[in-house]
């Protein structure tokens, strides 16, 4: 029990790492919700259900889908290296 | 008879393990969107079968497993869903779909 | 002179309502066609592009990268350490009577028999910090307002949509919210109502039925949703539950503070109806944050409901 409390907060460390580090944003939404249920695994460890459930509905579902949203709206869902290429393969 | 329970259990758990394994390895072997998508959905549905499964077979037959059988359901419909709305997702908007599959026309004319 | 503020001020004395533009007045500017907008913008890309402007030496890009990458981790240093120092002053985790403070002794001791609650969690942030939970709810709906004022699209705006692939249209998604839609609003409804009684409560269980409010919306469409989901019905929900959670709440503290009685029973705990206020105010707070997760969800997808 020791080795995986110690093995999800090293996930966690690592995620909150990788999300600033990711280039694509795209990337950096999914491991923020990745974030968010790492951290709601936590909370059930640390025996406090009730923000457990709030952190899995709320971080890893609504905010998640509001940020995708969000990206939608500014079309940064694909990078503009990807858009250019797909131009390049249509001609 | 707790042996054989046990042993029931840890079999059960450790194939689901073992589906997982493959379907984390397909996840990276393939180098195309749709194929990738496959790996993940069959073995993910195959392992959380066999991964709750092995888990009631250890907890008994009680409340709490009636609560796990509800969460394989929830993951059965949710997680097959999920991977067919994705591959449509994909369908509809790759522009490189057409370097991976033919069309049944295009096939049948070749042939 | 003609633009002082003693000039403007005795320009207002004689009714003119624009005392800060004063004399040089907004003119029009004539509409410029998109167009040609864009060939200006690639115009004067080019013309960067050829002669940069001059930028000084200090300031240049690899500078300011240095700069930038030095200031956050500093930043991360301080505020790791600033945290790390908060952290090794709690007792450890699971210790037994480890400098434990006296109003969290009392909470402990005396929660079950004074609010009626046997979760003891929301005995707490229900009765005794109920102010608390009131202003979360708050900061909620004004978050809703503010996307409501900024994401709100004109009725004759043009929607252009930029989806390639409707979700709503798909008969696997629908007839898969046939089946979990009805299970996670049960699930939702019962961490609502049973929020004194086991862990959850009106917060959680409103996040639950909210998400599966944008389930139904994803699959569905918005038609559906926007049938017996108005924005006017939204309102009214959200004031209704905010007030009666501020009037009883005051009620209580005005009233009980002073030792006289209520006049609200606890009931027996661990039964559905029992401690008290908790249970109504329990499905306030979640009615708050069910409106306020879809709403912000449709206004976030749509611009409107």
């Amino acid at each position: 029990m020791e080795a995986f409390k110690i093995f999800l907060l090293v996930m966690l460390v690592a995620c909150a790492v990788s999300v600033s580090l990711t280039k694509r944003l795209l990337t950096s939404v999914i491991i923020y919700m990745c974030y968010s249920l790492i951290m709601s695994i936590v909370w059930i460890l640390l025996r406090s259900p009730d923000l457990a459930i709030t952190e899995a509905a709320v971080g890893a579902g609504v905010s998640g889908i509001l940020m995708l949203l969000t990206l939608k709206k500014i079309r940064r869902t694909a990078t503009d290296d990807e858009a250019k290429e797909g131009s390049a393969n249509e001609e | 008879m707790e042996w054989i329970r046990f042993a029931v259990s840890a079999v059960l758990i450790c194939l689901g393990l073992f589906a997982f394994a493959i379907g984390t390895v397909g996840v990276n072997f393939f180098d195309f969107v749709l194929n990738r998508m496959h790996a993940s959905g069959i073995c993910d549905t195959l392992g959380t079968l066999l991964m709750i499964l092995g888990l009631v077979v250890a907890n008994g037959a009680n409340f709490f497993s009636l609560k796990l059988l509800l969460v394989l359901l929830l993951l059965w419909i949710s997680s097959p869903v999920s991977t067919h709305l994705l591959s449509m997702v994909e369908k509809h908007t790759s522009n490189s779909l057409g370097r991976y599959i033919r069309r049944k026309e295009d096939r049948d004319g070749s042939v | 002179m003609k633009n002082s503020a003693f000039a403007g001020f005795l320009r207002w004395l004689d009714g003119d309502p624009e005392i800060l533009l004063g004399a040089e007045e907004m003119t029009e500017q004539p509409d410029v066609p998109r167009d040609s907008q864009k060939q200006r913008i690639h115009h004067l890309e080019h013309v960067l592009k050829d002669h940069p402007l001059p930028v000084p030496r200090a300031f240049s890009r690899r500078n300011v990268r240095i700069f930038y990458a030095v200031v956050s981790v500093v930043c991360c240093l301080v505020i790791i350490s600033c945290l790390l120092l908060a952290v090794s002053d709690l007792p450890r985790f699971g210790v037994e009577h480890a400098e434990v403070e006296e109003v969290t002794e009392k909470y402990v001791l005396d929660g079950l028999e004074e609010t009626g609650a046997v979760n003891i969690v929301s005995g707490i942030i229900l009765d005794y910090r109920a102010f608390d939970t009131l202003g979360e709810s708050f900061v909620l709906f004004c978050a809703l307002n503010c996307v409501l004022i900024l994401l709100r699209t004109d009725s004759r705006e043009e929607e252009h949509d930029i989806s390639y692939y409707s979700l709503s249209g798909d008969d696997v998604l629908r007839k898969s919210i046939m089946f979990t839609l009805p299970l996670v609003l049960v699930f939702g409804v019962y961490v609502l109502l049973n929020g004194h009684l086991s862990p959850g409560g009106g917060f959680s269980g409103g996040a639950v039925m909210g998400g599966g409010l944008i389930l139904l919306s994803t699959g569905y469409g918005g038609e559906v949703t926007g049938r017996f989901i108005t924005e006017r019905r939204f309102k009214t929900v959200c004031f209704i539950a905010l007030s009666f959670y501020c009037l009883s709440k005051s009620y209580v503290f005005f009233t009980g503070a002073n030792g006289l009685e209520t006049g609200i029973s606890l009931g027996t705990p661990g039964a559905i109806l029992s401690s008290g206020l908790i249970l109504p105010l329990n499905i306030a707070v979640g009615m708050v944050v069910t409106c306020t997760m879809y709403g912000i969800y449709r206004m976030f997808k749509k611009g409107s409901f």
